[in-house]
C-alpha cells in the first residue's frame, strides 16, 4: 500500500475513484461543505420567503457568524475559547453603559474596545498556556466569570438610542452594515494566514510538539491567537448591540453552542490545525438559515436544540471521514 | 548544495575541518530521584560522524534532549564553536547555536504541506525570514538530493509515506544550516534507498565542515559513515573509541561493562528448568509486522520466558498478542490437555486463564483515586458479593494471602495506592492478576522504576509461581534480569524474533550482541518491511 502510495504521488495521472477524489477536494476547501449547504438553504429561504430582506438578515446574522470566526481563532491554533459569546456581550455593555454615557460612544469607541477584546483574549490564552490549564475548561470558568460580570454591569437591558453603532443594522453609506462587521475581521483573517504568523499557527494547532522542536514559541502563538478571538468577539459585542439596539446581560451564553457548531460545519476540526475563518462563517450561516427556515415552516422552537445536535453530530462525522489521510500500512 | 545558497553567518562561523565544534562537559540531568545522565563528555570535530552507542536507558535520549533545548541539564556545560551554554532554553536557543536535531518519532504537521513542513520554525513568530521564492528553490532543491522521487512541495504531509514523512523532517532540519546536526535514531523510519541517500548528503555535509553526531543501534551503520565512537552507559561516557578498527564486541563490552549492573538480579531461588512439561499457550505463524518473519514459539508450563531486545522491536506487540491485545497476523493458541482454542481478544485470554500485566503503572494499571484493596480487587470483585453487596471484609481476606506472600508493605489498606512506593503499587498490581487464578501470567517490564528489594521479592514470586507450574512471559529491559532468571529467551529484532537463548547458553555479552546482530537485518529483510 505505502510503496504504491509514494509512487502515486508523483506519476502523471494517477486513478483516483470518485469518492476519494471528492474527500480530496473537500478536505483541501473545508468551507466548501458548508458553503455547498448555505447556498442550497440560501436558495430555498428566498423561494418560500418572498419578503427575505438581505440587509436585516445580514444584520441579524452577523452575532453568530463573529462569534464562530471568534471561536475559529483559538481553535485553529489548537485552543478553545467558550467564553466568546461573554466577551460579546461585555463588549456592548461596555460601549452601551458605560462609554456612551461616557460620551466616548463615537468611533472613539471602536479601538477602545478592540483594545479590551485584546485583552480578555489574552487573559483566556494566558489561563491555558501558562496555568497549563485544560483550555475547554479555563474558558468555561471565564464565561462564567465574565457572565457574573456582565449581569453586575447591567443587572437590567440598557437601551441605545441613537449614534452610529444603529447604522450597522442598516446601511453605512450604500454597504449593509453587517458586510463591514464580518468582512473586515475575514480580510484580514485573510492576510493573517499569509504571514509567517498564520503559518505557525497552523503548525501549532495542527502539531504543537512538532512545532516546538522545530523551534517556534508555542505559547506566544497560542496566546496571540486567543486574543485575535478577544478582538473579534469586540467586533462581534458591536454588531450584537447594532442588532438589538441595546445591551444585555442575558445574551452571555447566547452563542456558545451554536458558534461551536457553526466551526464544526465550518470544516474547522476541533483539536486544531485545519479550516479558515470563512469556513466558520459559512458554518454559521447553515445554522442561521436552518433556524430561519424552522420559523418559516412554523416549527416549534422546541424541536431547534434537536436540529443543532444532529448538525453538529452531522457536521462531525463527515468532517472526520473527509480529514483522515489516507490509510498507510506500517505506520 | 553551493556556499551561495547557505545564510552568510553559517559560512564566516564555520570550522576548519578537525576542530572541536561542539564540546561537551560532565552534563548530568535528574528527573526527581532518578539519575538519567550522571557525567556525560564528550566532543564532536567539525567534519566527523560521531557515534553514541548504549544500551537501553543508557541516557542517550535525554542527552539529545538536553542538546536540543528540550531538557534543561543539571550540571555541566556546552560548548558550540567556542560559546559556552550552561542549557538551552528552548530548542530554539539550541538551532541559534547550530544545534539541529532529527529526532525518532518522525515528527511532522500532517495538515501542513511539504513546503510548510520543511520551513517549519525558521521564520520569526510574526516576521518572514526567508523569501518565499528562495524557500521553494531550496526546498525543492534539498528533497531532490534526498529522494528519487520528490513529493510536490504542495501535497499534505499526512498524504507521504512515514519514510517520506521522516525524509521531510530530515529535510527541515538540513536547511536550518547546522553546525552539529543530531541524528537521533533518525534512520529507523526510512527506507533502504532513502537511507543510502542520506548518507550521501551526510558525507556532504562532513566534508562542508559540519559536525555530525549519530545516535543508532545498527552497527552496519556506524560502520558505514561513523568516524568516531562514543560509548555511554548508565548515563556515564565510558569512552570515545577512535579507532576505526572497533569490533562490536568491544563496544558491546564497553556498553554493558565487565561486572554486573544491576546484582540484585541475582536468583533467590535456584530451581530446575522445565523442559517436558506440557504445552500451554503456542504462536503459530504469528506475523508482528506486515511482511515480517512469522513466530512460532511453545510456552510450556511452569517456564519463565524472558522477552528481550532493544526498544521498540516488536517485544512489546508480541507480548500483548498472547493477551489477546495485538494487532497482528498469525494465531495465539492455548492449549489444554486436548482442547485448542484461539486467542483473539482480550475477553477470550481472561477466560483461558491468562493474565498481562501492562508496562505503564499509571495510566494503565493504577486507579490512582481508590484504594490499595479496590486496586487489588477490582479485576474480581464478583468473588467479594454477600447477599448482592460488596463485602470489603472478603475483598480484605482475600488480599490478605497476597499481602504475605509478595510481602507488600502496606499500610491502612483503605488508604490511596499513591500513599505506596512503586515497588509495593507493582506488587498490589501483580496481585490483582493473581487473584484471577492464571495459569499463564504475561508480564510487560514490571520491575522498571522500582526499587531493589521489591525486585528481589518479585523474583522470588517468579520462581514460586513457576515451580508451581505457572507459565510466565516477561518482557524486561534489563539484561541481567534474562540471564539471572529466565529458562529462556526471545530476542527480538525489527518485528522478528531472530534469536533464541536457553538458560545454560545466556551471557550478558551474548545477549547485547544479539541486540545488535547484523544478521537478520541484511538489506532484503529491510527492503521488504517498506
Amino acid at each position: 500500500m505505502s510503496t504504491v502510495l509514494r509512487r502515486t504521488s508523483n506519476s502523471v495521472a494517477p486513478k483516483v475513484p470518485l469518492a476519494e477524489s471528492m474527500r480530496l477536494f473537500f478536505r483541501l476547501r473545508p468551507a466548501a461543505f458548508a458553503t455547498i449547504l448555505t447556498v442550497v438553504m440560501l436558495a430555498i429561504n428566498i423561494a418560500v420567503q418572498p419578503h427575505f430582506g438581505p440587509v436585516q438578515q445580514l444584520a441579524a446574522f452577523a452575532p453568530i457568524a463573529l462569534a464562530a470566526m471568534a471561536t475559529a481563532a483559538a481553535v485553529i491554533g489548537g485552543g478553545i475559547d467558550l467564553s466568546i459569546s461573554a466577551q460579546m456581550t461585555f463588549a456592548s455593555i461596555l460601549l452601551v453603559g458605560y462609554l456612551t454615557p461616557a460620551g466616548l460612544g463615537g468611533y472613539i469607541a471602536i479601538p477602545i474596545l478592540l483594545v479590551v477584546g485584546a485583552v480578555l483574549g489574552t487573559l483566556n490564552g494566558l489561563l491555558a498556556v501558562v496555568l497549563r490549564l485544560p483550555p475547554i475548561v479555563a474558558s468555561l470558568a471565564s464565561m462564567f466569570i465574565l457572565a457574573g460580570i456582565n449581569l453586575r454591569l447591567a443587572p437590567t437591558p440598557v437601551i441605545l438610542f441613537d449614534g452610529w453603532v444603529l447604522n450597522l443594522a442598516s446601511q453605512v453609506w450604500f454597504i449593509p452594515g453587517a458586510l463591514l462587521t464580518i468582512g473586515v475581521p475575514l480580510a484580514l483573517w485573510s492576510f493573517f494566514v499569509r504571514t509567517a504568523f498564520g503559518r505557525n499557527l497552523y503548525a501549532i494547532g495542527g502539531n504543537d510538539a512538532t512545532a516546538f522542536s522545530a523551534g517556534v514559541n508555542v505559547g506566544l502563538i497560542r496566546v496571540a491567537s486567543y486574543a485575535i478571538g478577544g478582538v473579534i468577539a469586540a467586533v462581534g459585542g458591536i454588531a450584537l448591540t447594532a442588532l438589538v439596539s441595546s445591551a444585555d446581560a442575558s445574551t452571555s451564553s447566547s452563542y456558545v453552542i451554536g458558534a461551536i457548531t457553526a466551526i464544526a460545519l465550518g470544516g474547522i476540526v476541533i483539536t486544531g490545525g485545519r479550516g479558515g475563518l470563512l469556513g466558520a462563517v459559512a458554518g454559521a450561516a447553515v445554522i442561521f438559515l436552518v433556524q430561519n427556515m424552522l420559523t418559516l415552516f412554523n416549527v416549534s422552537q422546541v424541536w431547534l436544540n434537536l436540529v443543532f445536535g444532529a448538525l453538529l453530530l452531522f457536521a462531525v462525522i463527515t468532517g472526520s471521514i473527509i480529514a483522515a489521510p489516507r490509510k498507510e500500512n506500517n505506520s | 548544495m553551493d556556499a551561495k545558497l547557505r545564510a552568510p553567518e553559517a559560512k564566516t562561523h564555520r570550522s576548519e575541518p578537525g576542530g572541536v565544534l561542539l564540546d561537551v562537559q560532565s552534563l548530568s540531568k535528574r528527573f526527581g530521584p532518578t539519575v538519567a545522565v550522571r557525567d556525560a563528555s564528550f566532543s564532536i570535530r567539525a567534519g566527523e560522524v560521531h557515534a553514541l552507542v548504549g544500551e537501553n536507558g543508557s541516557g542517550k535520549s535525554t542527552l539529545v534532549k538536553i542538546l536540543s533545548g528540550i531538557h534543561a541539564p543539571n550540571s555541566g556545560e556546552i560548548s558550540v564553536d567556542g560559546t559556552r551554554f550552561k542549557s538551552f532554553t528552548s530548542p530554539r536557543a539550541s538551532q541559534a547555536a547550530g544545534i539541529v536535531t532529527v529526532f525518532q518519532e518522525v515528527l511532522s504537521v500532517g495538515s501542513r504541506t511539504v513546503l510548510d513542513n520543511l520551513w517549519l520554525g525558521a521564520d520569526g513568530s510574526f516576521t518572514t525570514k526567508v523569501r518565499k521564492t528562495d524557500k521553494a528553490k531550496r526546498a525543492q532543491k534539498i528533497l531532490a538530493e534526498l529522494l528519487e522521487h520528490p513529493p510536490r512541495l504542495d501535497s499534505r504531509v499526512e498524504d507521504l509515506s512515514l519514510s517520506d514523512r521522516q525524509v521531510c523532517s530530515i529535510a527541515r532540519a538540513l536547511l536550518r544550516n547546522p553546525r552539529v546536526l543530531i541524528l537521533d535514531e533518525a534512520t529507523s523510519a526510512l527506507d533502504y534507498d532513502s537511507r543510502s541517500r542520506l548518507f550521501r548528503v551526510v558525507k556532504r555535509l562532513c566534508a562542508e565542515g559540519v559536525g555530525v553526531m549519530l545516535i543508532t543501534h545498527r552497527m552496519d551503520e556506524i560502520e558505514e559513515i561513523g568516524d568516531r565512537i562514543t560509548v555511554l552507559r548508565s548515563g556515564i561516557t565510558v569512552g570515545t573509541v577512535d579507532d576505526e578498527k572497533w569490533t562490536t564486541e568491544q563496544l558491546v563490552v564497553m556498553m554493558t561493562g565487565s561486572d554486573h549492573l544491576a546484582p540484585a538480579a541475582a536468583r533467590v531461588e535456584t530451581r530446575e528448568h522445565v523442559t517436558d512439561a506440557p504445552v500451554v499457550l503456542e504462536t503459530r505463524g504469528l506475523s508482528l509486522a506486515p511482511g515480517q518473519a512469522p513466530i512460532d514459539v511453545q510456552i510450556r508450563a511452569g517456564e519463565l520466558v524472558g522477552l528481550a531486545g532493544l526498544e521498540g522491536q516488536g517485544q512489546d506487540v508480541f507480548l500483548k498478542s498472547l493477551a489477546g491485545l495485538g494487532n497482528v497476523s498469525g494465531d495465539v493458541v492455548r492449549t489444554e490437555g486436548d482442547r485448542e482454542a484461539v486467542i483473539s481478544n482480550r475477553e477470550n485470554a481472561h477466560s483461558k486463564r491468562i493474565a498481562y500485566v501492562p508496562r505503564e503503572r499509571r495510566g494503565e494499571s493504577l486507579f490512582e483515586w481508590m484504594s490499595i484493596l479496590d486496586n487489588f480487587s477490582i479485576a474480581t470483585v464478583n468473588e467479594d458479593v454477600r447477599g448482592g453487596f460488596l463485602s470489603p471484609r472478603a475483598a480484605a481476606r482475600r488480599f490478605s494471602d497476597y499481602v504475605s506472600r509478595l510481602s507488600i508493605k502496606t499500610g491502612n489498606t483503605t488508604n490511596a495506592i499513591t500513599t505506596l512506593s512503586g515497588g509495593n503499587q507493582q506488587k498490589v498490581i501483580i496481585a490483582r492478576w493473581l487473584a484471577t487464578k492464571p495459569e499463564i501470567l504475561l508480564l510487560n517490564d514490571p520491575t522498571r522504576g522500582i526499587d531493589i528489594n521489591a525486585k528481589r521479592d518479585l523474583y522470588r514470586l517468579l520462581g514460586e509461581l513457576t515451580a508451581e507450574g505457572m507459565a510466565v512471559v516477561m518482557l524486561s529491559t534489563e539484561v541481567d534480569e534474562h540471564v539471572e532468571l529466565m529458562d529462556r529467551v526471545l530476542v527480538f529484532d525489527d518485528f522478528e524474533c531472530t534469536h533464541e537463548f536457553h538458560h545454560m547458553d545466556l551471557t550478558r555479552q551474548g545477549l547485547v550482541a544479539s541486540f545488535f546482530g547484523k544478521d537478520s537485518r541484511d538489506e532484503h529483510g529491510l527492503a521488504q518491511n517498506q
